[in-house]
């Protein structure tokens, strides 16, 4: 029982972090229409500048931050240079960069010990013991948290109009929610690390979400929109398309940058082979499954892509006589079929509006 | 290449004086572009007085449209100078001469189809508060204020064109037609001194072609200048007071749409001889 708790706590971990991620490309690709490859790159930048940092004793916090801002920094780089150019050049120079820094990573071993890995850093909360009214107030935080996710979730879905296929995964995620929920109290009840770092990544995911939201309704993110759309227009309505589209694609590194200081936190141990093309394309996967230009809808397809994949985990080994490197392979395989099913009967995503696809241009 | 740098305009060109009453708004001499070998545009010149409807005519391959893209820049001239407003603005990128009040408009109508009329609209405002990053988090009320300041000017706009009823409706649902009336509302919403208009009639049935016309005109009186680039003559010769037109390139002739209309040289190059 204990270890199914755990399990939970640490799904709820990575659905939160790999939601930050997705946010972050959701702003780029889902938002702006820039076609980022290499997502991961941000996440290797955030994850061994914090790690980095924090072991040369700067405050956990603050190498965070660096973290972040160092992503924003690489955003800036390949930006400057690609982002003046037709789309597909940036999609060839993202997946190229991010390829590129996990070779450095795993080569400049003075700096990132190669691949034996970054052991032993220092984890935020780790020493905290808080008192039964400390563990108090972060049940609280995480119940608000939860209702927040729940009632913007069903809004959501009220306003596609209730259709029965999306009552379906609205019900199944809210039980999943109320699950990861119940788990994650017990979790804090009886703390233990792994607990604490749940609430820092939904703490921070909430504010991201939130932050983001109001940008995207406001006419910052109505530029973005327009750039989407055709960013001859707003560059005739006198907005400086390329200085938006850096502001999005940098913002959007940050964010990952921090969902890579959460990952670095839940591995506590880090290895370039953690910051594989494989993961950009796990936030491609999350950002179409929910529906892209949502961010809502990108929690959402966090939240199914991982229950899958711990579904797939624990039950495919009962059905399916494979030995685990091709069960995991298999398991690949299925979520690309998943995309194609979901591209034919609902390409818009879950949470996607399907009106936007049936006009023309 | 452009072979030798300076060459007189073309010999049959009636060159006109600007009148010295009205001065120029935009005024651009010299123009040249090539692409590869062939000169799009070849020593052209035009000048666009303050407070009239100018048109812009030529046969198809004139080079109307690319001379179109040089005064607002979304093609770099190879050569010759641009000025607006009494400034230079050839060195300037296309989103600061529409900052400068010179708003363009496009040859196929370019409306956000995913997002709703408003939202064209709206983007259409300059020098909001809301497109800072920053101060959509720190100046939330001030946003918000003139959020709704815009959207009630948009509104007035949209009433004038017939549009208010969709203003909440994709702007992809829109008819051809009601599409071009859109660009032109959003081209008035940025408050310009001058709107470039690319063919505002191709592909719009007649009725919604004379609303269009009626919506220039008016427009005009309250004002505003246009430099119209059009196929349609009804159109040309019912709304412009100066023509000019473009032939390979280059300056065939300029003169008010019934001088154009019988000169002998446009209507060759129209027709052919």
């Amino acid at each position: 029982m204990a270890d199914y708790a755990g399990y939970l706590v640490y799904l709820t971990i990575s659905t939160g972090l790999f939601g930050l991620f997705a946010l972050g490309l959701n702003l780029q690709w889902g938002f702006t229409g820039l076609i980022n490859f290499g997502h991961v790159a941000f996440m290797t930048v955030g994850a061994y500048a914090t790690v980095l940092l924090s072991s040369q004793g700067v405050p956990i916090i603050i190498a965070a931050m660096a973290g972040a801002v160092l992503a924003a920094l690489l955003g800036l780089l390949i930006g400057t240079s690609t982002l003046r150019l037709r789309e597909d050049y940036l999609a060839i120079v993202t997946i190229g960069v991010s390829e590129f820094l996990r070779l450095v990573v795993q080569n400049e071993e003075w700096l990132t010990q190669g691949s034996f890995g970054v052991q032993s850093f220092p984890l935020p909360l780790v020493q905290f013991s808080p008192n039964p009214f400390g563990k108090g107030v972060m049940i609280a935080i995480l119940t608000l948290i939860a209702a927040l996710a729940g009632w913007r979730l069903w809004r959501g879905i009220f306003q596609q109009g209730k259709p029965i296929d999306l009552l379906v995964w609205g019900v199944a995620a809210t039980t999943l929610g109320l699950l990861l929920y119940l788990s994650g109290a017990v979790a804090l009840l009886n703390y233990t690390y792994k607990a604490g770092l749940m609430l820092l990544v939904l703490i921070a995911l909430a504010l991201v979400y939130g932050g983001l939201e109001s940008l995207v309704r406001s006419p910052w993110g109505r530029v973005l929109k327009a750039i989407r759309e055709d960013e001859q227009v707003p560059l005739a309505l006198g907005k400086d398309v390329f200085w938006y589209k850096l502001q999005a694609f940098m913002l959007g590194g940050a964010i990952a940058g921090i969902a890579g200081a959460f990952y670095a936190w839940q591995l506590t141990t880090v290895y370039p082979t953690n910051f594989e093309p494989l993961i950009s394309f796990y936030a491609w996967t999350i950002v179409l499954l929910g529906g892209a230009g949502n961010n809502a809808g990108t929690l959402l397809g966090a939240v199914i892509f991982w229950a899958y994949d711990s579904l797939t985990r624990f039950v495919l080994p009962q059905f399916v006589p494979l030995d685990d490197a091709r069960l995991g392979a298999f398991r690949i395989m299925i979520i690309g079929l998943i995309l194609m099913v979901l591209m034919v009967w609902r390409p818009q995503g879950i949470l996607g509006r399907k009106e936007e696809l049936t006009l023309g241009r | 290449m452009v072979d030798d740098s300076v060459k007189q305009p073309e010999s049959g060109m009636e060159q006109k004086e600007q009148s010295s009453s009205t001065p120029s708004l935009l005024s651009a001499e010299k123009l040249c572009k090539s692409f590869g070998g062939i000169a799009a545009v070849d020593n052209a010149q035009i000048f666009v007085p303050q407070g009239n409807i100018t048109g812009l005519i030529g046969p198809n391959g004139a080079g109307k449209t690319t001379l179109f893209n040089l005064l607002s820049n979304f093609l770099r001239p190879d050569k010759g100078q641009v000025i607006f407003d009494g400034e230079p603005i050839q060195h300037l990128q296309p989103h600061q001469i529409a900052q400068q009040g010179m708003v363009r408009t496009f040859q196929v109508a370019r409306v956000l189809s995913r997002l709703s009329v408003m939202e064209n609209m709206l983007l259409g405002a300059q020098k909001q508060t809301g497109e800072n990053l920053l101060r959509v988090w720190f100046r939330h009320r001030q946003v918000a204020q003139e959020e709704r300041r815009n959207k009630e000017q948009a509104m007035s706009i949209l009433e004038s064109v017939g549009l208010a009823p969709q203003a909440d409706e994709y702007a992809g649902a829109l008819s051809g037609g009601q599409r071009k009336l859109l660009e032109i509302a959003r081209a008035m919403m940025t408050r310009p001194k001058l709107i470039l208009l690319d063919e505002p009639a191709a592909g719009v049935n007649p009725t919604l072609v004379n609303q269009i016309c009626e919506h220039i005109v008016s427009w005009n009186r309250e004002g505003m200048s246009f430099l119209v680039v059009e196929h349609n003559m009804d159109v040309i010769m019912s709304l412009c007071h100066s023509v000019w037109v473009l032939a390979e390139g280059k300056n065939l002739a300029h003169g008010t749409p019934a001088e154009i209309q019988t000169n002998s040289q446009v209507l060759e190059a129209y027709l052919g001889n």
